[in-house]
């Protein structure tokens, strides 16, 4: 794969950015999305992940735990301020 | 074995903001950090430079001391980091609160500070999507906001090439100190072990954990907060909007109560929106003690939307995308500790900013420079009143 191409297509961030987070010092998932946005839009990595963790297996020779340790996440899907906020709003 | 002038334990944004100080007055400085850089209560924030939310006087003066310093950084730094600076607007929803607002700004103005009271027609002219019924606003000229983590790799980048060296993911085991008592090296996790005269404590929420290290009980306690993030939309807000009762939620006036529901009561909800340079926004914020839990939870997620909502009705129809919490290191009178340690000579603690680690990052670097070196770091404030109002001795 190119370093041009975009792996993060709600962010825009392409493998060449990922592979120069983990040279800087990135060693999972979320550290690579702190650095990048990788995984921040809409999709919340739904699509990128993937890419990212084996990104990190293949550059710091990783087990795919140790490259994305799972994390709490909400909302699952998105959610309307409206919806979620109702029962409070008064 | 190479012998460091000072070990900076934390690489968050303060941590970071000091390595950068002291390595551009040409100390030789090793940071260490437990995992990656800004992977703690750094990458929970939303990124403030404020100096609407302080009381006036010395920390007013300090805020905007360190505001200033912003401006220099971002002639000096390389990474970019999304600096900002669209000022900030408080909403009023009470008579009451107009009064109080009204004192607020009368006091900053006269030391000199751009703020200005919106009446209604100004405050619906120049937000055109607030609720009908708020009545007047403060405006606050210079507020400002960054990126955080990319600040704060902006920071290490520059230390770096200053060569400071980093040692991330790697913690710090134990400090050991000479038969005189002074610090003589940092023992790492891994067995490695850095010789240093000085080690500054720049570990945030878990700085007393550094601190136990020297005997030392450091009061600094997590307070977490949680933030929600919107789907990228049409613009809302034009900057960072806040309810006028935050600073009241923040301070804890006994005096001023807000009417609302219970629930926000109960987890310190006060409306904070931040339109972030990616073209979506952040909604905060939530005030709990809850040991180091930084999980978020559907109670306040649902307080938190239902008060944003008050305030701006119509974003009802839009997504949130994502909820996170973090861990504000809180100290009971809401000032950080930039100090030295008497019995300690050599360790220094920066550390305890609550909610204005960003914001007092600067600030925070050029004092432990001063502290460190005993140089005249040419900034506008009393530097013995300041080192003094932020010393640890004041708790004993």
């Amino acid at each position: 794969m190119k370093d041009d191409v975009i792996v993060c297509r709600c962010e825009e961030v392409t493998l060449g950015e990922i592979k120069e987070a983990i040279e800087a010092g990135a060693r999972t998932v979320t550290d690579v999305k702190r650095r990048t946005r990788a995984g921040m839009g809409l999709c919340q990595g739904k699509s990128c992940e993937i890419i990212v963790q084996r990104q990190l297996c293949k550059q710091l020779n990783l087990s795919s735990e140790e490259a994305h340790p799972a994390r709490d996440r909400a909302p699952v899907r998105p959610i309307s301020f409206g919806v979620l906020g109702d029962e409070y709003n008064d | 074995m190479i012998k460091y002038d000072a070990v900076i334990v934390g690489g968050g944004v303060i941590g970071s903001c000091i390595s950068y100080y002291l390595t551009e007055a040409g100390l030789k400085v090793a940071l260490v950090e437990k995992g990656d850089i800004a992977s703690g209560t750094t990458s929970s924030c939303d990124g403030n430079i404020l100096i609407s939310d302080k009381k006036p006087g010395f920390d007013t003066d300090l805020a905007a001391v360190s505001q200033n310093l912003f401006e220099e950084l971002d002639q000096k730094l390389d990474y970019e980091y999304d600096y900002t600076k669209k000022g900030s607007l408080y909403l009023i929803e009470s008579q009451e609160e107009w009064s109080v607002a009204e004192q607020f700004v009368k006091e900053q103005t006269a030391n000199g500070y751009a703020m200005r009271m919106l009446d209604y027609d100004q405050v619906h002219r120049d937000e055109p999507l607030l609720a009908d019924d708020i009545i007047g606003g403060i405006e606050i000229e210079t507020d400002a906001a960054v990126y955080p983590m990319a600040f704060t790799y902006s920071l290490i980048d520059k230390a770096c090439k200053n060569g400071l060296k980093l040692y991330n993911y790697n913690s710090v085991e134990d400090i050991i100190l000479d038969t005189k008592g002074q610090i003589e090296s940092v023992l790492l996790s891994g067995g490695e072990k850095i010789r240093t005269t000085n080690v500054i404590n720049a570990a945030g929420v878990w700085a007393p954990e550094i601190g136990q290290m020297v005997d030392l009980d450091i009061p600094i306690q997590p307070r977490q907060g949680q933030i929600l993030v919107a789907e990228r939309t049409r613009q809302v807000g034009k900057r960072k909007i806040v309810e006028f009762g935050y600073m009241m939620a923040k301070f804890g006036s006994k005096n001023y109560k807000r009417d609302i529901h219970p629930i926000l009561e109960k987890y310190g909800i006060a409306f904070v929106f931040e339109p972030t340079a990616a073209d979506n926004f952040l909604i905060g914020s939530s005030r709990q003690f809850v040991n180091f839990d930084n999980r978020i939870s559907i109670e306040v997620m649902k307080g938190l939307a239902a008060r944003a909502i008050r305030f701006f009705p119509s974003m009802k129809d839009i997504n949130v995308i994502r909820a996170y919490a973090g861990l504000r290191p809180y100290v009971n009178d809401h000032f950080p500790i930039v100090s030295a340690v008497e019995n300690v000579p050599g360790f220094y603690i920066a550390a305890g900013h609550e909610g204005d680690g960003i914001g007092l990052a600067p600030i925070t670097g050029k004092l432990v420079e001063h502290l460190i070196i005993g140089n005249d770091i040419n900034i506008p404030l009393d530097l013995d009143f300041a080192v003094q109002k932020l010393s640890f001795n004041r708790f004993f």
